[in-house]
């Protein structure tokens, strides 16, 4: 029945981004662009995709930073595009999409005030999509509490916040905290927005959403084997929404080696799987390179079902992935540096 | 003949020196008649041979596309000759390329300096409208309080900061411009961060300045923050770095502020004739590309077009060549190998290019030549599909049937005239127009189809003047032939009358030209109409169709297909003939037997039987029950004949269906059996030289994938029978479809008043 009534708002912007999703790489593409020996033929190659024109005003030589902006800008404009149509839900589902690129920007510039870093320099770097009015002064706090005072409790992200306020100063520490228990906050936010939504979205968003959440759990515990983070700490960084919660998370929480890590992905059929061939060692994949693979699998099984917002999320991940993906062969190509060229992962 | 079918066209084999390539396909590129196969499909786009000639080709494209964007910024028109420059040759390439590089140098330096100056000069404008309004703050301050109190103090409402600080206290101030929709969140800031603690005043700067980086016209306002401590202040500047408000230096003394603003203005005047000077090179640099930029862009846009082109072609071993394979109209042979020995001279090659027809089995492209005229009529056929090589052009046909066909839905002489003006303008101003490059769709969707509008206005012309419609009026030319045979008191005292055409107030003779202008006042106008209109309507449609499937008769003569005659062309007259021509031939029947001014019952209104009712029980064997008056049947035999027509119509359905595939069927058991049996023959006497040649000949022949040959039996059954399908289900629907062109009519006719 909300499937019937779909189309009236939401059945264009599905549409479009169906569309758009027509014109991510594929399989024979990348084929073609890891066999370029210079950026230009890259370029060349990616003149005859959908990416189209969006390099002919660069001026030769080109840069690979340059290719990473217009990757990205051309992303941005398509999802802004998509944003400034929507009506609600979609628009609070979409701007739920931009939060996390908020919280990424936050930590960036405090990381990079906390190095002294000039702010003018850090703007650039932000992603666009989590740009806010704000941003750009957020030099201005020295704690925590200021931070939300000052700049954030006008930001959407100020309900996330609440529990960070208590941190005492921001050190190197407790900016990584603060990220984790922001985004902690954010994804059970997202993951009860999608629920309440009810329907295909529900379905579709809450499995990547519940991996997104595992995920991070998992590399929170891996990331904390040697530090001054401790166990109890630990704990209330897992967001509570994933597959894991409660006993997977109750047993990350005693883990104290990776060993320990992966007797408890033991226990989940999906993530056993991930943990089974990776490696550090040449010729496997990382863990994190198999964690974007599941990712990239969850997100293309999205457009699997129709009516549902869940393409909105997906094909923004997958884009970016497509991002990442070009930027590393592009990479390699000008650092010459062909044997882990093919360390891209497909989509299509 | 290349009228009415696609040009003959054949597979050639072009041998270049590769020092002529370039000026041959050149010259090959202005004539535009041959369509080059691409000779490497496994190659990537990167990895041919012309790769880095393209590349700069797209490096200088670029190029000129920043200045077209400049000289569009700047507002300078760009000349537009209309001149189709040769492409140059590929010595010239890199005196292009030099000029362009050098243009850009010029026009981004002179950009960065313009950028710097105007820069300079925001600066300065903003520092000129601080001064300004900063007066109005300190001047408000001091004309409130007359005493001689500090104005510092009176500035802060709340006592208690100042008491606090036992005593007067100095106040600190920062001053800057900021975009003005900053302003709110700005000021939220301020509050948050500072708990209060400082004030800010603001006021809006009328006139918008220009942002030197994008040179977009943006509005800002002034601000001014008092604070008070190192602390507070360090925060302020901060949060106006944040927001990227500019601060500049105030002098707090009125009198260092009215000089300071004096040197202000002086250093504007001085800027601004710098900036003048700066625009003037900028233009002038401008000015002498906009005269070549279009010049430019087409010999670009040629020299990259043929280094595409070049590119499909294969290199022979010996590099010393380059081999292309193209379809040519074989009418056109002669031209092309005038324009290959041009191109050989321009290069001033001594090898002439060789141009060889190669025999192939494959189906070459359907290329129909046309002109201005034929064009917009052949894209039209073309939008519903191409047909097969030397297949019958519908396309000549359309120049007549397509504006006939709109006319009759639209017919009215002055939506005509109105209509025909137009294009008439378009087709005469043509020229102007075509050079004007309108990039708007809807208008090439008009200018691209000027003629066909043309046609479409005056074909409605003429059946607006059938329908004796304009602009939904009557013309009463001839003078009606009805008139008016009731006296006064009878007209005056009822509403409406019958005029009986079987009095006197018919003359017993048509209108001389189409309708008779009477019927504009009848009440019954339109149902009147209908029914004339309805019939006409299913006349056209069946003549329409009928010409449609004779066309095919004509293809299968033309490529000696007796099968397809017999079992297809047939049958399908037949079932069209059999069934809704002679619907259109009762209809003649009726018009001739029955008539209104007749006094035998059995030939007047009253038995005069509807036609489609005729026709539905044709079709289901059902006999029409009239009334007892009337004859059961509008001629003699009329019930067996019809049942006869019917039942051999509906044989021909399963003869279209069937025939044709089984007899393909059968032609291949038969053949098959005497091929196997020519090749034991041959291989047991090992001496037939004929069959031989032959037989090394189909090796040598690659064999292409189009081949129709070896097509699956089923494949043909399938095919059969959805053309079959077609066939008989188009036949109804079409027929029941053109009853559009009276409903449209109608719709025309009724909207119109």
């Amino acid at each position: 029945m909300l499937g019937s009534f779909f189309n009236i708002d939401g059945g264009y912007l599905e549409g479009l981004c169906r569309g758009f999703k027509c014109g991510i790489l594929k399989q024979a593409d990348y084929l073609n662009l890891v066999q370029c020996e210079t950026l230009e033929d890259l370029k060349l190659h990616l003149q005859g995709t959908d990416y189209g024109n969006f390099l002919a005003n660069e001026p030769s030589p080109l840069a690979v930073s340059v290719i990473d902006d217009k990757l990205r800008e051309k992303l941005v404009i398509e999802f802004q595009h998509m944003r400034n149509h929507a009506v609600e839900p979609l628009s609070t589902f979409l701007d739920f999409i931009t939060y996390s690129y908020m919280i990424d920007n936050i930590i960036l510039l405090i990381t990079g005030t906390l190095h002294q870093r000039p702010i003018s320099e850090l703007i650039p770097k932000c992603h666009p999509l989590g740009s806010f009015e704000q941003m750009e002064a957020i030099h201005v706090a020295a704690t925590p509490a200021e931070l939300y005072n000052a700049v954030l409790v006008d930001t959407p992200l100020a309900p996330f916040f609440v529990d960070c306020i208590s941190e005492q100063d921001l050190d190197e520490m407790n900016i990584e905290i603060i990220r984790n228990t922001l985004y902690k906050a954010y994804l059970e936010a997202f993951f009860a927005f999608c629920k309440d939504l009810g329907g295909t979205t529900a379905e579709s968003m809450c499995e990547i959403l519940a991996f997104e959440a595992d995920r991070r759990a998992i590399i929170i515990t891996i990331n904390s084997f040697g530090t001054e983070l401790t166990k109890d700490d630990r704990v209330k960084l897992y967001p509570k929404v994933g597959k894991l919660y409660p006993d997977g998370l109750a047993a990350l929480a005693r883990a104290d080696d990776y060993e320990q890590v992966k007797a408890v992905a033991e226990y989940y059929a999906e993530y056993r799987a991930l943990f089974e061939g990776a490696g550090n060692n040449p010729g496997e994949k990382t863990l994190e390179d198999k964690f974007f693979e599941h990712e990239v699998r969850l997100n293309v099984n999205a457009f699997l079902q129709q009516f549902h917002f869940g393409v909105f999320y997906s094909y923004l991940k997958l884009k970016e992935q497509e991002c990442r993906n070009v930027v590393w062969i592009a990479e390699c190509v000008a650092q010459k540096h062909r044997t882990k060229i093919d360390n891209y992962i497909p989509i299509f | 003949m290349s009228l009415f079918r696609s040009e003959d066209m054949a597979l050639c084999q072009l041998f270049l020196q590769s020092e002529a390539a370039y000026s041959c396909v050149s010259e090959l590129g202005e004539l535009g008649l041959l369509q080059f196969r691409d000779l490497n499909p496994d190659v990537n786009a990167f990895q041919r041979k012309f790769v880095n000639e393209v590349r700069r080709c797209d490096e200088m494209e670029r190029k000129l596309r920043y200045l077209e964007k400049e000289i569009r910024k700047d507002g300078i028109p760009m000349l537009d000759t209309g001149e189709n420059p040769e492409a140059p040759q590929p010595r010239e390439m890199i005196d292009l390329e030099a000029t362009f590089e050098k243009l850009e140098n010029e026009l981004r330096e002179v950009n960065q300096n313009a950028e710097a100056l105007k820069r300079n000069y925001l600066e300065l404008t903003e520092l000129k409208h601080i001064l300004r309004k900063t007066q109005v703050f300190f001047d408000e301050q001091e004309g409130g309080s007359s005493a001689t109190e500090s104005m510092t103090r009176a500035l802060i409402p709340d006592d208690s900061i100042a008491r606090q600080a036992a005593g007067p206290v100095q106040l600190g101030f920062v001053a800057g411009v900021i975009l003005r929709e900053r302003i709110p969140p700005f000021e939220r800031m301020l509050w948050r961060a500072c708990r209060g603690n400082v004030f800010l005043r603001q006021a809006e700067i009328e006139t918008p300045l220009e942002d030197p980086a994008t040179s977009d016209q943006v509005h800002k306002s002034v601000f001014i923050i008092f604070f008070q401590g190192d602390q507070l202040k360090s925060r302020v500047k901060k949060i106006c770095e944040g927001f990227r408000a500019t601060l500049y230096p105030c002098p707090e003394a009125p009198s260092d502020r009215r000089e300071m603003a004096m040197g202000v203005m002086t250093r504007i005047e001085d800027l601004n004739t710098v900036l003048n000077q700066t625009q003037d090179h900028r233009h002038r640099v401008l000015a002498a590309a906009a005269k070549n930029i279009t010049n430019w862009f087409i010999k670009v846009r040629k020299i990259k077009a043929i280094y595409h082109t070049l590119n499909l072609f294969n290199l022979d071993v010996t590099q010393k060549c380059l081999i292309a394979e193209c379809w040519v109209p074989t009418e056109d042979l002669e031209q092309i190998q005038l324009a290959l020995r041009r191109g050989t001279e321009r290069s001033g090659s001594s090898v002439p290019p060789i141009l060889n027809r190669m025999d192939t089995l494959e189906n070459p492209p359907t290329y129909n030549k046309t002109n201005k005229f034929t064009s917009g009529f052949q894209h039209l056929v073309d939008a519903y599909g191409v047909a097969s090589y030397r297949e019958a052009n519908p396309a000549p046909y359309t120049i007549i049937t397509f504006p006939f066909l709109f006319a009759v839905m639209f017919g009215d002489l002055g939506h005509g005239i109105l209509m025909a003006s137009f294009a008439a303008y378009l087709v005469i101003k043509e020229r102007t127009l075509g050079a004007k490059k309108i990039q708007s769709d809807v208008w090439n969707i008009f200018f691209g189809g000027r003629y066909i509008i043309l046609l479409m206005g005056l074909f409605s012309m003429y059946t607006g003047m059938m329908y004796n419609d304009v602009f939904s009026k009557s013309l009463n030319i001839f003078g009606s032939n009805w008139r008016n045979n009731y006296d006064e008191s009878t007209l005056m005292n009822s509403k409406a009358l019958q005029l009986d055409p079987n009095s006197t107030a018919y003359f017993k003779y048509p209108y001389p030209f189409g309708l008779d202008p009477i019927w504009q006042v009848a009440e019954n106008k339109i149902i009147f109409l209908n029914s004339y209109k309805m019939k006409i309507s299913i006349i056209f449609g069946v003549f329409h169709m009928l010409f449609g499937v004779l066309l095919s008769l004509w293809n299968h003569v033309y490529f000696r297909d007796r099968l397809a005659i017999m079992c297809e062309f047939i049958p399908q007259i037949i079932f069209m003939c059999f069934l809704f021509l002679y619907m259109v031939l009762l209809m003649f029947i009726k018009w001739v037997n029955y008539s209104a001014d007749t006094i035998d019952v059995k030939a007047g209104p009253y038995c005069a039987p509807s036609i489609l009712i005729t026709f539905i029980n044709m079709v289901l064997f059902k006999s029409s029950k009239n009334p007892d008056v009337c004859d059961d049947w509008m001629y003699a035999g009329q019930g067996f004949l019809q049942k006869l027509l019917v039942v051999i119509a509906l044989l021909c359905v399963p003869v279209m269906l069937l025939a044709k595939p089984i007899m393909i069927m059968r032609a291949r058991k038969q053949h098959q059996p005497l091929m196997n049996a020519g090749h034991t023959n041959n291989a047991a006497e090992n001496g037939d030289a004929g069959y031989q040649l032959d037989d090394s000949m189909q090796q040598v022949q690659p064999v292409p994938a189009h081949h129709d040959e070896e097509e699956d039996i089923t494949e043909i059954f399938i095919h059969q029978g959805i053309h079959t399908i077609e066939y008989v289900l188009g036949s109804v629907s079409h027929t029941a479809s053109y009853l559009r062109l009276w409903a449209l009519s109608l719709a025309h006719a009724r909207k119109s008043p």
